[in-house]
């Protein structure tokens, strides 16, 4: 990032936050997998109908496909985008790379890692160890071959990676936008200090000092944006409050499979009805029901 | 006593895992997450095991999700490691043994995560490696798994994308590369098992029921072949009772075919 976000209010609407990222930004998608995932932001940019997006991150899941899905992507630079065994390849991905409407660079998340640090220190390269050998530079130009000074072991030199904006969810964050994570952090800490600014929802919008008792992992210096949306990572899960949705991924899955209609009508009903009516589509004795014994939880998987 | 194929394959993965060593999967990996904790709990109580996706050192999971970043995978844990902790440790060389698998993998355990017909053009868009491009080059050996060897279309002559190293690549092998890592030790299918000699996969065992005609006719790669005794003994009481007590979801059982599923022993 090129500078801190100072201020002390930095509440705004989910449309306010939205118009923080234009079309063709490099995004940074917090989270990991189907945990943690910026979804209220996701289906706001849907809503905003952006495009051209250049998404970069290490693993995930529906945040990426929905984005992809919605026309709203240009260029993927993730590590991986699927829904592993549980639901399988993720469509809109698949579609997209294997019809190139979306320009896959599909990266490690080391190297990933790697450009966020060199960005974080102000500086124009680091190098990684591997990927020689592999066809990952094939996707890649921008990197270079590079021979250590010390020990004339020849390494791959990445360029520094500063997104344009992250989008993370936190469960608890104070006006400020002082954010409260529980691990696994993924990179979201890597995100915020490289790129530009954070735009953040939290489930819940508390008093600072609520914050700095359960501890602040997201300073409010590198947010500009910070919007209470309950439920805010939904489908995917975001301890304590709610776990993965499972017959919503499922639902997804088979829509964005289909395509034509049956996608329409998802984002019908699902994106473009707006947060409020999605949050009334959740099940949240279910999805919150995790913490009453080992079996409700493991019954939430079956 | 009776068991599945999918319980004795996760066994043969656990049996990969020496006492002490500090092993690690990655995500969408069930087989091998199941392994790990199977042999915490039985012939490695030793290990030191960093749970994927969550990065949870030693932790007794309530049950294993089919989905890898999830809270009931860390309870217990003695120390979350952050994201960029694990990834310095497998760069550093800390980290003994990883698990691996992929939609192609070829004789030098060279392996496809990436796309099938290769990029820019895919034919089948896979999920992508994670973190296996950078650290299958420096972690101590690694452990490499399909369940998908009968198809004839895993077990490849070439890759189609080479995501994760194996021994030798057209670039040159691990030496040439500059990777401290050892590289696959061990293939482990549903149809046998491997190792690797000269950088090179040879076929070591069979499962009971299966054929070197059947092995043969699934396997794209120049056969190398030195059958031994011994290699795959059968699970005993207490790794079949791990098994099911870690994943009584029965997650693992995701990574095969029907009719994989259907094979019981003895």
């Amino acid at each position: 990032m090129t500078g801190f976000h100072l201020g002390t209010d930095k509440r705004a609407t989910l449309d306010e936050a939205a118009a923080l990222v234009p079309s063709g930004a490099t995004v940074a998608l917090g989270g990991g997998l189907c945990a943690r995932l910026p979804m209220a932001l996701v289906r706001a940019l849907v809503r905003a109908d952006r495009d051209e997006l250049h998404v970069v991150g290490s693993a995930h899941s529906i945040d990426v496909d929905l984005l992809i899905a919605a026309g709203a992507v240009g260029v993927c630079e993730e590590s991986y985008v699927g829904f592993e065994q549980d639901l399988g390849l993720a469509p809109a991905y698949r579609r997209a790379a294997e019809t190139g409407t979306v320009a896959v660079r599909e990266s490690c998340c080391v190297t990933v890692l790697t450009q966020l640090r060199a960005a974080e220190m102000g500086l124009s390269f680091l190098p990684v160890r591997g990927i020689k050998g592999t066809d990952m530079e094939a996707l890649h130009p921008e990197y270079r071959r590079v021979r250590c000074p010390f020990t004339g072991d020849e390494l791959v030199a990445v360029p520094p990676l500063a997104p344009d904006v992250a989008l993370l969810h936190a469960p608890i964050g104070d006006a400020a936008g002082n954010l409260h994570l529980d691990q696994p952090y993924v990179l979201d800490e890597r995100f915020a200090h490289a790129s530009r600014m954070v735009v953040a929802t939290v489930d819940r919008l508390v008093p600072t000092s609520e914050v700095v008792a359960a501890g602040v992992t997201i300073p409010g210096h590198t947010v500009a944006a910070v919007v209470e949306a309950p439920f805010g990572a939904h489908p995917a899960s975001c301890y304590p409050g709610y776990a993965y949705d499972r017959p919503h991924l499922a639902g997804y899955l088979a829509a964005a499979a289909a395509g034509g209609s049956q996608l329409a009508s998802y984002l019908d009903r699902y994106v473009h009805a707006g947060e409020d009516a999605y949050r009334a589509e959740i099940d949240v004795a279910r999805l919150t029901s995790w913490s009453t014994c080992d079996t409700a939880w493991q019954e939430l998987f079956g | 006593m009776r068991w599945t194929l999918d319980e004795w394959f996760v066994v043969a993965l656990a049996r990969t895992i020496g006492e002490g060593e500090v092993v690690f999967h990655g995500f969408a990996s069930p087989c091998a997450q199941v392994a790990m904790h199977v042999a915490k709990r039985t012939h490695a109580p030793g290990s030191l095991l960093v749970e994927g996706a969550t990065y949870a050192v030693d932790p007794v999971p309530v049950f294993v999700p089919p989905t890898s970043n999830d809270l009931a995978l860390h309870r217990d844990a003695t120390y979350r490691m952050r994201f960029e902790e694990f990834f310095d440790a497998a760069c550093r060389g800390a980290i003994d043994r990883m698990f691996l698998s992929g939609g192609q993998i070829d004789g030098y355990g060279n392996t496809n995560v990436t796309a099938i017909g290769g990029l820019p053009h895919p034919k089948i868009k896979l999920g992508g490696g994670g973190g296996g491009c950078n650290i299958s080059a420096t972690i101590g050996a690694l452990t490499v798994w399909t369940t998908r060897h009968r198809s004839g279309r895993t077990l490849v002559r070439h890759v189609d994308f080479l995501t994760d190293i194996g021994h030798r690549t057209p670039e040159g092998d691990r030496a040439e590369l500059g990777y401290p890592g050892r590289g696959p030790e061990w293939l482990v299918t549903e149809l046998g098992l491997f190792d690797f000699v000269d950088g090179h996969a040879r076929l070591r065992t069979l499962f009971p029921d299966v054929t070197l005609a059947d092995v043969d006719a699934a396997t794209g790669f120049e056969l190398r072949v030195e059958l031994v005794d011994g290699l795959l003994p059968p699970p005993t009481e207490a790794e079949l009772e791990a098994v099911r007590a870690v994943d009584p979801l029965g997650v693992r059982r995701s990574e095969f075919g029907p009719d994989e599923l259907r094979r019981t022993f003895p």
